[in-house]
């Protein structure tokens, strides 16, 4: 690596994809063991720009198949073949994955995004309306979204299209399991970690320690507090005092996003 | 050895009306396109579909008007967008869905695979899925005194749909070294009858040089037919990529039930055979194209 991120300066030409990649990159640590689901070019490069300057250990399951994957960039699907190309394994989908998944000690993280969103990170992916039978709108489905909320995975969700329509009080169905009805609803069913970030294109926001509520941890830079408030379904918990302002991007940082990892812009689809 | 080898017209004849076809698909990855377009050809009405994530198959079932239920984790075509005949015939209550995740779908086949009455998971506890389907997932106190899980269902599928790289005319499959997904490991198991097409029929002593591959022995396969290209708009690595213009074509139509009916037409009706189906699709061009797929976008 001849790029020297460690001294990079930040920078002001990025864009709101790239700012959510550095940010959720900065979420994985050398030690630790992620995974990616479909559609999912902002965390597959999150995870890559991780292992190209500070956690080049960090383990990554590529579309929960591929085991440490050396895809040259990212490729149209995060689903496929391409991204996976020369893995160390591959992880049988009926047996090896589920016994990584079920077990706590490994795999821990996972990014992924949802339709809805609410006030206490429970998630939607199935349908918008009241009748599961005749939805408004019928979404893809949970995949297996229900059962790594369900299973102790810490998830960080993303979401470019922050709106009292994607963040709302209450989602219509529960695809995947967040903090219930806070407290301890979540730890009485035996349900370890849970939501730990949410990412959208104006703020970041992490869970009260208590309550588990959503709370603001930081507004993009341009962003107001109101902003946020105002495009956001519920109330939020604010910080007291100052709510800080979100880390730009290094130069380095997106170089490497716009030069190495995604060339062909997959993160602007 | 029992002589597997028939025709698709054959193979596809053994399902009726109102079965559950269990259908190998994962977004737009391997899935039995020759086999799903002659259950459209032949006109099969009322099926229940199983799948782990389902893409242009079910849109094309949905819109055939083939399938009024469907048991899965999700439907996509993952960057191609939603499956929107699918998504209409869903709102308007013509296709009941049971949703259920991946590791229930998993436990619900594992346990028709064993002639077991349900497997447990700790997946999906604390969501609704399990208040929409009280019938086929239950919460069960552990008999060991440890957290509660749920209890999945049995589901016995009446037939799996299957493509493979290759198999011999005794109906034993082999499958090339990419991602296995539930579809192959435990749905065949599962289900009453397996119907399999295959990229290429070849010698059993073919099959003996890497037995490490055979992944369904012939006494559980009930038909396998011989169809190059059987996957195509999917994809079926190594042999070729998904399709992507195929998808963006299917996609630019799909809300628009006349131009629906066009298309069906001219891909599934039209085609006399698998090889009218490949010249209806672009020919040699469009198959180097999908055979390139390392160099693909």
């Amino acid at each position: 690596m001849s790029l020297d991120w460690q001294n990079s300066p930040v920078t002001d030409d990025y864009s709101i994809e790239e700012l959510l990649i550095t940010v959720l990159a900065d979420q994985f640590r050398n030690d630790d063991q992620a995974t990616n689901g479909m559609g999912s070019f902002i965390p597959v490069a999150a995870f890559m720009l991780a292992r190209k300057t500070h956690a080049p250990d960090l383990i990554w399951l590529a579309g929960t198949v591929g085991l440490e994957p050396r895809p040259e960039r990212i490729p149209a699907s995060t689903l496929e073949a391409p991204l996976w190309k020369d893995s160390i394994m591959y992880i049988e989908q009926y047996g090896d994955a589920w016994h990584l998944l079920f077990s706590s000690r490994w795999i821990e993280k996972f990014c992924v995004g949802a339709a809805q969103l609410d006030q206490y990170g429970n998630a939607n992916n199935s349908i918008i309306g009241s009748d599961y039978h005749a939805p408004k709108v019928r979404l893809p489905g949970t995949a297996g979204l229900a059962d790594l909320c369900s299973l102790g995975k810490k998830l960080y969700y993303w979401n470019l299209n922050h709106s009292s329509r994607s963040l709302v009080e209450k989602v219509d169905f529960i695809s995947g399991a967040g903090y219930l009805e806070g407290g301890d609803a979540r730890d009485k069913l035996g349900l370890a970690n849970g939501p730990q970030l949410v990412v959208t294109n104006l703020a970041v926001m992490d869970f009260h320690p208590e309550s588990k509520r959503m709370q603001l941890k930081s507004v993009h830079p341009g962003v107001t507090v109101e902003q946020v408030q105002d495009a956001t379904g519920f109330e939020l918990i604010l910080p007291d005092g100052d709510v800080p302002e979100t880390s730009k991007p290094t130069k380095a940082q997106v170089k490497l996003i716009r030069e190495d990892i995604d060339p062909d812009e997959m993160r602007n689809k | 050895m029992q002589e597997k080898l028939t025709t698709i017209e054959e193979a596809i004849s053994k399902i009726s009306n109102g079965d559950v076809v269990a259908l190998q698909t994962m977004a737009t990855v391997a899935s039995p396109m020759t086999l799903v377009r002659e259950l459209i050809r032949q006109q099969k009405r009322e099926l229940g579909l199983v799948v782990l994530v389902g893409g242009i198959p079910v849109d094309l079932l949905a819109a055939a008007g083939v399938i009024n239920r469907l048991i899965g984790a999700a439907v996509t075509m993952e960057q191609f967008g939603l499956c929107q005949q699918y998504r209409q015939a869903v709102e308007q209550r013509r296709i009941r869905v049971e949703e259920i995740s991946e590791s229930v779908l998993n436990a619900r086949l594992g346990a028709g695979a064993r002639n077991l009455p349900f497997l447990p998971t700790r997946g999906a506890i604390g969501t609704d899925l399990m208040k929409e389907n009280p019938d086929n997932m239950k919460l069960l106190d552990d008999p060991f005194g440890g957290l509660p899980v749920i209890a999945c269902r049995a589901l016995v599928p009446d037939v799996a749909l299957i493509h493979a790289h290759r198999a011999d005319r005794f109906g034993n499959i082999q499958y090339e070294p990419t991602a296995l997904w539930p579809d192959m490991g435990i749905m065949p198991y599962a289900a009453k009858q397996v119907i399999v097409s295959v990229e290429e029929i070849v010698d059993t002593e073919v099959l003996r040089l890497n037995p490490d591959r055979t992944v369904l022995p012939g006494f559980m396969v009930d038909a396998v037919v011989e169809v190059p290209y059987g996957a195509h708009p999917t994809s079926f690595y190594p042999d070729y990529g998904y399709d992507s213009d195929f998808h963006r074509q299917w996609t630019s139509i799909s809300r628009d039930n006349e131009k629906v009916k066009e298309f069906i037409s001219r891909y599934v009706h039209s085609p006399a055979n698998q090889q009218e189906y490949l010249e209806a699709i672009g020919g040699e061009s469009v198959l180097n194209y999908i055979a390139k797929w390392e160099q693909a976008e």
